[in-house]
């Protein structure tokens, strides 16, 4: 039971992290039906910044959010700007973004490699290898828990991050201006939303959460430039699960996943861990393919 | 008095897709409501699109109490006072009610007014402060098309362009889309109102609008329009005779 335990709380903490890493990408497509390939190597570009941040200065990856979130808004909102305005309101929209965040994507793979060369990475904080020890309360008498420090703080963090989302998302001027967007975009125009700027503004947040995701990589996982597609297929299996553009679902999704995957490692094997994911993927593909919480969406 | 609305020589189009509208003229007095009829495609909804900033021009002007509409955003055309209440699928669906209508006056920072504009909504639509909490989505028909035309009031607008307020309603409920837009025209706002019953919609309207391939083929008086035989043969259909072109 105790081990059961254990596995799940691995898990949980496993999709704390999924789930920060999930919302951007299903908010990019949610509001400008932008399916954005590059997404994880945005993350593993900020993981660099966290990393490089790290070694250099000895800024905890943590408090390198503050730099990396803005840092990673602002290029997102110049992305936007300069590459996706000019092919926005053609036909095939969607398929056009998939072609052309493949392209970002190897470019930026390229310059990573270019500077950064192609070997593994991660950031050593103390807390990265520590645990918080549990025994007593409910568990038999000797047991214990593990819970992973740096596992735990960041999911702790993306909580934090995921909820005020939520709240910038429900109650400001600009979250209502998103989420009409969302809804119904031409509805949106009509009621005098610039859904242009919002679009902007909403593929800077979604960069941003990549640039915070990133920071928690860059002691969480081990990264170097080529990493980024094994992520993709990863964050893209959540968000289809979820239903695509739904943040909610996204959020649902990567703590299932993460939970279920964390099982099959602990029942099946490690190297099986991945293919959680992509089984998960076909069968939601199979038998609802909306996702969990998506709408019917013509794409 | 000089017309409100101008609309000279306007050709528009979708894509790469030709010209729907072909040197479209029109000129739109003040506090007047207008109806325009025509068949499918004959480029009534794209000529609302290209008014309200959706769909720019390939050519041609738009002006509104002189000023040119035709290069401008959808949100800098709704701030001079022109409102577009589309055909279907106009609202938030998941948004309550309330939110649509805090929504229609996304443009208005003055909260004391937004208040007062909702109640003035609420008034004329009590069913809406029923519903007030409930999503969009889960509303009927008719009501729905309630809350796009309290959603459009909650701007205070000028002009007000309904797109087939009426479509798949039931008689009832049309009947009370129409009482509306009465009420609208008493307001003073000008409206034009495209409407499939034909009929119905030029009794509402002071001025009849023949659209046809593109231009206007005829206008005048509504009442006119409904006595031209001619008109009524062409563009009114037989039923027209019988009093009901649904």
């Amino acid at each position: 039971m105790t081990n059961v335990i254990q596995v799940a709380i691995l898990g949980l903490l496993l999709g704390g992290v999924y789930a920060l890493m999930a919302a951007g990408l299903t908010l990019a497509f949610g509001v400008m039906r932008i399916v954005n390939l590059a997404h994880a190597v945005f993350i593993i570009a900020s993981a660099y910044i966290s990393f490089f941040m790290f070694e250099n200065l000895g800024l905890d990856p943590l408090l390198s959010v503050v730099i990396v979130m803005p840092l990673m808004f602002l290029f997102g909102v110049a992305v936007y700007q300069v590459l996706f305005r000019r092919i926005e309101g053609t036909p095939r929209y969607t398929e056009m973004t998939v072609l052309l965040t493949f392209g970002i994507a190897i470019i930026i793979e390229g310059l990573l490699g270019f500077f950064f060369t192609g070997i593994f990475r991660k950031a050593d904080p103390e807390y990265a290898t520590d645990s918080f020890i549990v025994s007593g309360l409910f568990l038999p008498e000797g047991d214990i828990l593990f819970i992973p420090k740096g596992q735990f703080f960041a999911t702790l963090l993306s909580m934090v991050l995921l909820f005020g989302l939520w709240g910038f998302l429900r109650y400001s001027q600009t979250g209502y201006a998103i989420r009409a967007t969302m809804q119904n975009r031409a509805a949106a125009q009509i009621v005098g939303v610039n859904v242009r700027r919002v679009s902007a503004i909403s593929f800077g947040l979604s960069t941003a959460l990549a640039g915070a995701s990133g920071a928690l990589m860059s002691y969480l996982f081990p990264f170097f430039p080529f990493r980024h597609w094994q992520w993709v297929a990863v964050l893209l299996a959540l968000v289809v699960l979820g239903g695509m553009g739904s943040i909610k679902g996204a959020v649902i999704g990567a703590f299932a996943l993460g939970v279920a995957s964390s099982f099959v490692v602990d029942r099946i094997g490690p190297t099986w861990g991945p293919m959680t994911f992509y089984l998960a993927l076909f069968i939601i593909l199979l038998v609802r393919p909306r996702g969990l919480f998506g709408k019917e969406v013509a794409v | 008095m000089p017309p409100i609305l101008e609309i000279s020589n306007i050709n528009a189009g979708y894509g790469a897709g030709p010209n729907i509208l072909q040197g479209l003229s029109l000129e739109v007095e003040e506090a007047k409501s207008y109806c325009i009829i025509g068949p499918n495609g004959a480029g009534k909804s794209t000529l609302f699109k290209v008014i309200a900033g959706l769909l720019h021009p390939r050519s041609g002007d738009v002006v509104f109490r002189g000023e040119s509409l035709a290069r401008r955003r959808p949100d800098q055309v709704l701030a001079t006072g022109v409102c577009f209440v589309p055909q279907d699928q106009a609202l938030f669906p998941e948004m309550s009610v309330r939110e649509n209508l805090v929504m229609g006056a996304y443009l208005v920072r003055d909260r004391a007014l937004v208040r007062q504009r909702m109640d003035r909504v609420y008034e004329m639509f009590p069913i809406l402060k029923e519903r007030a909490g409930q999503d969009a989505g889960k509303l009927s028909g008719g009501q729905q098309q309630m809350l796009a035309m309290g959603r459009a009031l909650m701007i205070d607008p000028i002009l007000l362009m309904l797109d087939e307020p009426s479509l798949g309603l039931a008689p009832q409920v049309a009947q009370q889309i129409f009482t509306r837009v009465r009420e609208l025209e008493e307001l003073g706002i000008t409206v034009l109102i495209v409407e499939q019953n034909a009929q119905r919609g030029l009794e509402l309207a002071d001025w009849g609008v023949v659209l046809d391939l593109g231009i206007v083929r005829f206008e005048g008086p509504a009442d006119g329009i409904l006595e031209d035989p001619r008109i009524r043969e062409l563009y009114l259909g037989k039923a027209a005779s019988a009093g009901d072109t649904n």
